[in-house]
C-alpha cells in the first residue's frame, strides 16, 4: 500500500463479547488522515467500546486492531503514547490539582517544554484560578476541560474524543470546536463518539450510525440523508428502527400524561 | 458500505475467520510520517509515577484526617511507644521494683520482640492486596473518584508499573507515618533516661535495627499480600495456588519445620543483627513485589453481566427489619455484597483471624501450657475482628448517589452494621462452639455468646459510630483513634482479664508462681471460688454495659453524622 494511501486506523473483524452479551458486533474500520468522523447512536449502543477498542483500552474478543502501524492489541501502550483520547464519563485523578496531573501526563509522554505546555492549556480552559484546587473539588465541567487539556498536551495529530462536549459550557463548546476542525485542517484526524447529531452537522465530514453493536449506516452527512428536507434526527430514527410517527405519538403519550396527572 | 476516507461496515459472526495466527500480521496502517514516541517504560515510568502517587496518598489522608489530626497521629505513635519504652523494665523484669524471683520472670526479648512483629505482619498482610485495589480503581474510574492506580486504562503507562510503584508507594508511607513515629517514641523513651533518670533496658544501638526490622516485616507483609492478591486475579489455575501455599506453611509450621525468624524475616534480622541478611530480607520482597507486578496484566475490561433481579427477593427475606428504609438499603447493601463477590473475600478475611486464634486455642491446650486462657479469653476477641469486617462494607460502593435521595447517612451506617451482624454472626457463632469443644469448655460456652456477641456488636457500633463511612481514613485521624483505643483497650482489657477468673481455673491465683517452678507441670493448690462468681459477675455486667452503650451509639448516631453528606 502506498504510504500517503495508507489508513491511520484499521481494524478487522474486530468484535466485542462479554460472556453471552455482545457489546460490538464484527466490524471493519478504515479512517484515513484528515478526517473528521463521528460515530453516532442511542445510548447503550456500542459507542464507547468501538473507542475503546480502537484506543487499546479494551481487548478485542475478536480482530485486529492497528493504529499508526502499531498493533493495539499486542501493544497498547504504544498506541496510546501517540494518540490523544478524552474518555466519556473518566475524571482525573481525585487529589491532584489540574496543573499536577498535566504534568504527570506531560512527563508520561515525554513532553517537551513540560511548564510552558501546561500553563498553556492551563490558560487556553481558562482554569488559572482552579489550578491548586483538587480535581475532585472541580465542578464536573471543569473536569472535563482538564480531561481535554490531557489529551491535547502533546499535540497528538490522531485524537479520539467519547462525548467530548457534554458538560462544557456553550463558550469552550465552540472554543474547542474551533480549535479540534483547526487541527483536521492542519492535517489532523479525529474520531468522536456521540448521541449529539448536532454535532454531526457542525463537525463531521463523515459519519456512522450505530446501534446494537451494529453499523447500520455510514457515509458523508448529507449522503445519509434521503431527501433535502430529513433532518439528521430523522434519518438517526429511521435507521435505528423507530417511525417517525412512533416517536411522535410517545412524545404526545407522555405530554398527555403530564396533562392528567396536573388536571 | 465504502465512502472514500472512512470505510466502516459490520460483518455476521459467520464471516469471522478465527485465525490467531493472523493476530501479529500488519493490517498496513501508517503514521504518516509522525515521529512516533515510545512508551516510557521500566525506571522511567516508575520515576514518573511514584512520586506523585506519594502525593495522592498524603492528600486521601488528609481529606479525612485533616491537618492538626494527621500530624498528631504520628505524634500520639511516638508517645505511645516513648511510655512503652519506659514500660519495658516491667515487662523484661529489669525493674528495681522487681524484686521477688516470680516477678522477675516476665517476658523475654525474644517475645517481646515477635509481639512487634507479628501485629505488624498482620497488618501489612490486610493492606497488601493491591492487585484487588488496582482492579476496583480501574473498575470505578468512571465514579466520583478517580485515583493513579487506574491512569494505565488511558495513559501509556504499564499496569505491572503503577502497581509496583503503589506497592513502593504504600510502604515507604507507611514506614514514614507509623514505623519512623514507633522509631522516634522509643528514641525519646531512651533520652528520658539521661534527661530524667527514667530507667529504659533499651538501648540506643537496638533502635536502627528495630526500625529496618520494622521496615523488613512490613515490606515482607505487604509483598505477600500484593502476591496473593496478583495471583487471585489471574484466575485459575493460580487462584489456588495461594490458598495451597498458605495450607503448606501452616502445615510446616506446625511439624515445625520453620523457626520464627525464617517465617518473619523481620524479627530474624533484629535477632541476628546482620546488614547482609537485612539487605538480602528487603531484596527478597522488592522481588516479591516485582514478580506481583509481572502478574498484573493491562486488562481493563469491565465486564458487563446480566443477573437475575436479587434486590427484591433479598428485601422480601428481611421482613423482620420492619418496613423502614433500613430494610431497603440493608437488602441493597446485600445484592452489593453478593455481586462484587466481595462476599467471599470478606467471609474468608473475616474467619482467619478466628483460625488464628482457634489455632492458638489447639495449640495453648495441646502443649497444656500453664496460662489461665480459656474460652471466655477468646470470647471476646472473636467479636474485635468486626472492624476490618465493617471496613471493607464501607468500600463496596460509591454511596454519592445517596445524596439526592430521601436518606441520612446515618441510615446508611446503621444499616451496615446490620449487614455486618447478619453476615458473621454465625461465623462467630461457630468458631466459639468449635473452641467450646476444642477446649471441652461446654459450660461456659452460655456465657461466651454473650460476651462475644456483646463486644462484637459494641466495637462495630463504637467503628461507626466514630469513623462513619470512612473508617479507612479515620485510621490516620489522631483524635479518632484516641477514642477508638479507649473505647475498645478497655473493655477488652477487663474482660479479658477476669476471663481467668472462668473456666478451668485450677491454675488460678498461683498460676505464675507454680508454672515457674514446676514448668508445663504446673498443678493447682488454691483458688476462691468467691473471685469465681464475682468475676462471672463482673463479666456480665460488663457485656450488658456493652450492649447499652451500643444502643447509646446507635441513638447518637444522627447527631454525629446527621448532617453528614454520603461519601467515603
Amino acid at each position: 500500500m502506498v504510504e500517503s494511501l495508507a489508513p491511520l486506523v484499521m481494524a478487522e473483524d474486530m468484535a466485542k463479547k462479554y460472556g453471552d452479551f455482545v457489546a460490538l458486533h464484527p466490524l471493519n474500520v478504515e479512517v484515513h488522515a484528515g478526517e473528521f468522523f463521528g460515530v453516532f447512536g442511542p445510548n447503550g449502543a456500542g459507542k464507547s467500546t468501538f473507542i475503546k477498542l480502537l484506543t487499546g483500552q479494551l481487548r478485542p474478543s475478536k480482530g485486529r486492531i492497528e493504529v499508526l502501524g502499531v498493533n493495539a492489541v499486542t501493544d497498547p501502550q504504544k498506541v496510546k503514547a501517540n494518540i490523544g483520547i478524552v474518555p466519556e464519563s473518566e475524571s482525573p485523578p481525585s487529589f491532584l490539582t489540574p496543573v499536577e496531573f498535566l504534568e504527570f501526563v506531560a512527563k508520561l509522554r515525554t513532553v517537551e517544554n513540560l511548564s510552558e505546555q501546561v500553563k498553556h492549556w492551563i490558560d487556553w480552559f481558562g482554569l488559572e484560578e482552579k489550578r491548586d484546587t483538587m480535581c475532585k473539588d472541580l465542578s464536573k465541567g471543569q473536569r472535563q476541560k482538564v480531561m481535554l487539556a490531557a489529551a491535547f498536551i502533546h499535540k497528538p495529530k490522531l485524537l479520539f474524543l467519547d462525548e467530548p462536549f457534554a458538560n462544557l459550557d456553550p463558550i469552550y463548546q465552540r472554543k474547542c470546536r474551533q480549535w479540534l476542525l483547526e487541527h483536521v485542517k492542519n492535517g489532523g484526524t479525529i474520531f468522536l463518539c456521540s448521541h449529539v447529531l448536532e454535532m454531526a452537522e457542525r463537525m463531521c465530514n463523515r459519519m456512522a450510525i450505530i446501534n446494537n453493536g451494529k453499523v447500520l449506516a455510514a457515509g458523508t452527512v448529507k449522503g445519509l440523508k434521503q431527501s433535502d428536507e430529513e433532518t439528521l434526527e430523522d434519518v438517526f430514527i429511521r435507521l435505528v428502527g423507530r417511525s417517525i410517527e412512533e416517536v411522535e405519538r410517545f412524545s404526545d403519550e407522555g405530554v398527555k400524561d403530564g396533562d392528567s396527572e396536573e388536571e | 458500505m465504502n465512502v472514500p476516507g472512512v470505510n466502516v461496515v459490520s460483518r455476521d459472526w459467520d464471516e469471522v475467520i478465527d485465525d490467531q495466527s493472523m493476530i501479529n500480521r500488519p493490517l498496513g496502517t501508517s503514521a504518516h510520517e509522525q515521529q512516533l514516541h515510545e512508551p516510557l517504560r521500566g525506571w522511567e515510568a516508575f520515576s514518573a509515577t511514584f512520586l506523585v502517587m506519594f502525593k495522592e496518598e498524603g492528600r486521601k489522608s488528609l481529606e479525612f484526617a485533616k491537618k492538626r489530626q494527621m500530624v498528631l497521629f504520628p505524634l500520639l505513635l511516638a508517645l505511645v511507644t516513648a511510655i512503652t519504652t519506659i514500660g519495658l523494665q516491667f515487662l523484661v523484669g529489669d525493674s528495681s521494683a522487681q524484686v521477688s524471683d516470680i516477678e522477675s520472670k516476665t517476658f523475654t526479648w525474644q517475645e517481646l520482640r515477635f509481639a512487634l512483629h507479628l501485629p505488624l505482619l498482620m497488618f501489612s498482610l490486610g493492606m497488601g492486596t493491591f492487585a484487588f485495589m488496582g482492579h476496583d480503581a480501574i473498575v470505578q474510574r468512571a465514579g466520583t473518584k478517580n485515583y493513579l492506580l487506574a491512569a494505565p486504562a488511558l495513559q501509556p503507562l504499564p499496569n505491572s508499573v503503577a502497581h509496583f510503584a503503589y506497592f513502593i508507594k504504600d510502604l515507604c508511607f507507611y514506614v514514614v507515618l507509623i514505623l519512623s513515629p514507633v522509631v522516634a517514641g522509643m528514641a525519646i523513651g531512651i533520652l528520658l533516661e539521661s534527661l530524667a533518670g527514667i530507667l529504659t533496658p533499651l538501648e540506643w544501638s537496638s533502635v536502627p535495627w528495630t526500625w529496618l526490622a520494622m521496615i523488613i516485616t512490613l515490606a515482607q507483609g505487604l509483598a505477600i499480600a500484593f502476591l496473593a492478591s496478583a495471583l487471585w486475579m489471574r484466575g485459575r489455575p493460580f487462584t489456588i495456588f495461594g490458598p495451597l501455599l498458605v495450607v503448606a506453611l501452616g502445615i510446616a509450621i506446625g511439624l515445625g519445620k520453620f523457626d520464627l525468624s525464617s517465617i518473619l524475616w523481620g524479627l530474624g534480622v533484629q535477632n541476628t543483627q546482620n546488614m547482609l541478611s537485612a539487605l538480602l530480607a528487603l531484596l527478597a520482597c522488592l522481588i516479591v513485589g516485582l514478580i506481583s507486578s509481572a502478574l498484573i496484566i493491562d486488562d481493563f475490561d469491565v465486564s458487563v453481566v446480566e443477573r437475575t433481579e436479587l434486590f427484591m427477593p433479598m428485601y422480601q427475606r428481611l421482613g423482620f427489619l420492619g418496613k423502614g428504609e433500613i430494610r431497603l438499603i440493608v437488602a441493597k447493601e446485600f445484592v452489593d455484597l453478593f455481586r462484587s463477590g466481595s462476599i467471599k473475600k470478606m467471609t474468608v478475611s473475616y474467619a482467619i483471624p478466628l483460625l488464628v486464634l482457634l489455632g492458638m486455642a489447639w495449640l495453648v491446650d495441646f502443649s497444656e501450657a500453664p496460662i489461665p486462657i480459656n474460652l471466655l479469653s477468646y470470647a471476646p476477641f472473636l467479636g474485635f475482628f468486626g472492624f476490618n469486617f465493617y471496613s471493607w462494607l464501607t468500600i463496596l460502593d460509591s454511596p454519592e448517589f445517596m445524596n439526592g435521595l430521601p436518606l441520612r447517612v446515618p441510615q446508611l451506617i446503621r444499616a451496615k452494621v446490620v449487614v455486618y451482624f447478619l453476615a458473621t454472626s454465625w461465623i462467630s457463632l461457630i468458631f466459639i462452639v468449635l473452641m467450646a469443644w476444642r477446649l471441652d469448655e461446654w459450660g461456659a460456652l452460655p456465657t461466651s455468646i454473650i460476651v462475644m456477641f456483646a463486644n462484637s456488636i459494641y466495637i462495630v457500633a463504637l467503628t461507626a459510630f466514630l469513623m462513619g463511612l470512612r473508617p479507612n481514613k479515620a485510621i490516620f485521624d489522631a483524635s479518632i483513634m484516641i477514642w477508638f483505643w479507649i473505647g475498645t483497650v478497655i473493655p477488652l482489657l477487663l474482660l479479658f482479664l477476669l476471663s481467668f477468673t472462668q473456666g478451668d481455673v485450677s491454675l488460678y491465683g498461683n498460676w505464675w508462681e507454680r508454672a515457674s517452678q514446676d514448668g508445663l507441670a504446673a498443678t493447682a493448690s488454691m483458688y476462691d471460688q468467691s473471685m469465681v462468681e464475682q468475676g462471672y459477675i463482673g463479666m456480665i455486667a460488663i457485656s450488658v454495659a456493652l450492649i447499652f452503650a451500643s444502643a447509646l451509639l446507635w441513638k447518637l448516631m444522627d447527631r454525629r453524622w446527621g448532617h453528614a453528606e454520603f461519601s467515603n
